[in-house]
């Protein structure tokens, strides 16, 4: 019997070994390293349009020269995050943009690594720390778009329940903030000094109610179980909002099987693919989309000029605001194909 | 029915009906297609570990298995391969996932806490690398599609959805092999005393290496079924932390850790209540964030009052003895 167990391990110990010099026969690529500025780029999980950000950094990568990229995707939230960039400092990195878990429970580490490199960050920020930019979107302002958008969806107003991954984020608070005051149409508050709304409550305005809020840390059948009860819960829902990339396909998924394409309307935040053959198709009314391509791009872009010296780059506030893009049915195709392209052009790096 | 299964059912029966009370569109047929649907997805998972724990074991690596599987088959179907090849060779993969457990714990004499735990960072990290932690999306594989995810209408908007079926095949099988069969019952002899049972005669090891080998068959199957639900694969997060759901409900179903108990209806139930606390949680309008918290104390709750039950029908018991002997 130990024979033939010695036998299986080795056969599969050989099997591994020849995957793996399959995989590093072609990776590498010996040039200058040692004049190339090394930059880490940080997000915080693992989501497709983390893939699309990383396509911009490949992209810049190439385009730009003179620098050295690496892309981490933490897995495990906040621990993770954090070990992942204690281990970046440990090997010598130039230049990091990172997207903060926890942008206040954060700070003080944040400001140890500040100390060490050139922090900037971008997607969502960390404004107590010493980072030197911060380079995203105004996510209230985008989260105010997005609830423009479902005026759009529903003029006639009606019972809205949201759907996010996690709300310790900052600009997933911001965002929702920014639904529920152009729902109810609340004044402006301006980005920095926002008030949040509870998360357990339900908000009545005159034509929209904002109902529920539901939280998924990121898991999928969580995510698409809480839609599936949302429909079950409110027979009026006439509008489901997805904070998060996966959270509107998984809202749509619930509504078709529930045979209710349609009747519910989605709109969402980024850009599934699953979400732009919705509106497409008509099953869905719109995204708002950050253009993730240019996070990644702009992030390198601002970390090499840093790195050669010109602080130029650096606005007074602080803020390199990307904007946002509403996408409906009328721009869906010339704005899919923008993305398509985008992807393909990250991707094609060796 | 097997005693200890009374407990959990009861325990289903409350919390469906508190739920009821507070939301009537509980029952209404969509939501009990959701309830069955993921009920039925956690109980294979559940069946696959409790013959494991029944043989005082325990497998960690479930979550990791339906990760690779999963992933494995949303890369096939990116590279264009047979689907329903794929599909033979990944059961036939998880099959040797659970021979090679089994074997490095009867022939190598591993802990199963050690060999699985080592399993479940390797799969998990094979799967990342694989996939290049890429997270995959299918497109609709005709035929598979609704063998994996398909529903079929009952009444009015009651479906069910292919995860049942499944269920009832693998439970009813393994209820067989487990009450039915001389396997089953050297299985649970093996659980109660390794020593014993090796003394009398039965071959303990091919029997051990016998239910890892089903648990991580059935951890496999529940990938499938898991991807096609949900159209969407992370490497990194798809079945993460399911093996202790599935351990809580071979648990919480009457299997004991200390091996030698177990009761396949029971762990079905006991997946429901998972489920259905979830369900509840929304349906009552909990927030989201006190999910875990409530699932950890329904499920102290149950085992305590369990083994409080049990403690006092013993006590009973031995009073009758003693008193019909007087």
């Amino acid at each position: 019997m130990i024979k033939k167990l010695t036998f299986i391990l080795t056969a599969l110990a050989v099997v591994l070994v020849a995957g793996c010099g399959n995989n590093s026969s072609n990776g590498t690529n010996d040039g200058d390293d040692k004049a190339k500025h090394k930059i880490a780029y940080v997000t915080n999980g693992i989501d497709p349009f983390w893939d699309l950000c990383a396509a911009g950094v490949r992209q810049a990568e190439s385009e730009l020269g003179g620098v050295e990229c690496e892309i981490h995707f933490p897995t495990k939230g906040l621990a993770d995050q954090k070990s992942i960039m204690e281990s970046l400092m440990a090997k010598g990195i130039a230049g990091m943009a990172v997207s903060p878990v926890d942008a206040d429970g954060q700070t003080k580490f944040l400001n140890e690594i500040a100390s060490q490199t050139k922090l900037i960050t971008h997607d969502a920020d960390a404004p107590k720390s010493e980072r030197l930019v911060y380079i995203g979107t105004d996510n209230y302002k985008a989260g105010r778009a997005l609830g423009r958008l479902v005026k759009e969806a529903i003029p006639d107003g009606g019972e809205v329940a949201i759907f996010v991954g996690r709300l310790e984020q900052l600009n997933a608070r911001q965002r929702r903030q920014g639904v529920i005051d152009e729902l109810l149409d609340r004044p402006s508050q301006t980005l920095g000094q926002i008030k949040f709304d509870e998360v357990a409550k339900v908000f009545k305005g005159e034509k929209y109610t904002i109902v529920d809020t539901r939280t998924d840390n990121f898991v999928m059948d969580a995510a698409k179980s809480n839609a599936e009860d949302a429909i079950t819960k409110y027979e009026n829902l006439a509008c489901m909002v997805g904070l998060f990339a996966y959270n509107p396909p998984r809202c749509l998924q619930a509504i078709k099987e529930a045979g209710k394409l349609g009747k519910i309307k989605v709109c969402g935040f980024d850009e599934d693919d699953a979400l732009l053959q919705a509106i497409k198709d008509g099953h869905a009314h719109g995204t708002i989309s950050q253009q993730p391509w240019n996070y990644g791009y702009q992030s390198v872009k601002v970390l090499k000029s840093i790195l050669d010296g010109d602080n130029s780059v650096i606005p007074p506030n602080k803020f390199i605001d990307l904007g946002y893009k509403s996408v409906t049915a009328k721009n869906i195709d010339e704005f899919w194909s923008e993305k398509n392209k985008m992807a393909a052009l990250g991707k094609k790096k060796d | 029915m097997n005693k200890n299964t009374i407990g959990i059912l009861s325990l289903f029966v409350l919390i469906f009906g508190f739920t009821w009370y507070s939301n009537e569109n509980f029952v209404n047929g969509y939501n009990m297609t959701n309830l069955v649907k993921w009920s039925s997805l956690y109980a294979i998972m559940g069946i696959g570990v409790a013959f494991v724990i029944i043989t005082g074991g325990i497998d960690l690596s479930i979550g990791s298995v339906i990760g690779l599987v999963a992933s494995l088959l949303a890369l096939a179907i990116k590279y264009e391969w047979n689907p329903t090849l794929t599909v033979v060779l990944l059961l036939g993969l998880s099959i040797v996932i659970g021979l090679m457990h089994g074997l490095l714990i009867t022939k190598v004499k591993l802990q199963p806490f050690v060999v699985t735990l080592c399993g479940l960072l390797f799969y998990r990290g094979i799967s990342r690398w694989l996939t290049d932690n890429q997270t995959m999306q299918f497109p609709g594989t005709e035929n598979l599609d609704s063998f994996f995810s398909g529903k079929l209408l009952i009444f009015g908007k009651f479906a069910l959805s292919s995860p049942f079926f499944f269920l009832v095949v693998v439970a009813i099988i393994a209820a067989f092999f487990l009450n039915r069969t001389i396997w089953g019952r050297y299985l649970l002899a093996l659980g109660n005393n390794e020593d014993g049972a090796r003394y009398s005669g039965i071959q303990t090891d091919r029997l051990k290496i016998a239910a890892y080998v089903i648990c991580s068959f059935l951890a496999g199957v529940s990938g499938l079924l898991f991807a096609y639900e949900l159209d969407s694969v992370q490497p990194a997060q798809t079945g993460e932390f399911y093996e202790l759901y599935a351990i809580a409900a071979a648990v919480l179903g009457g299997c004991s850790l200390r091996g030698g108990q177990g009761a396949i209806f029971g762990v079905i139930i006991a997946a429901a209540v998972i489920r259905l606390l979830r369900n509840s949680i929304n349906l009552v309008g909990i927030s989201t964030h006190l999910e875990f918290s409530i699932i950890g104390l329904v499920i102290l709750g149950g085992v305590t009052a369990d083994e409080l039950i049990k403690r006092i029908v013993a006590k009973r018991r031995s009073k009758q003895i003693s008193t019909s002997k007087s």
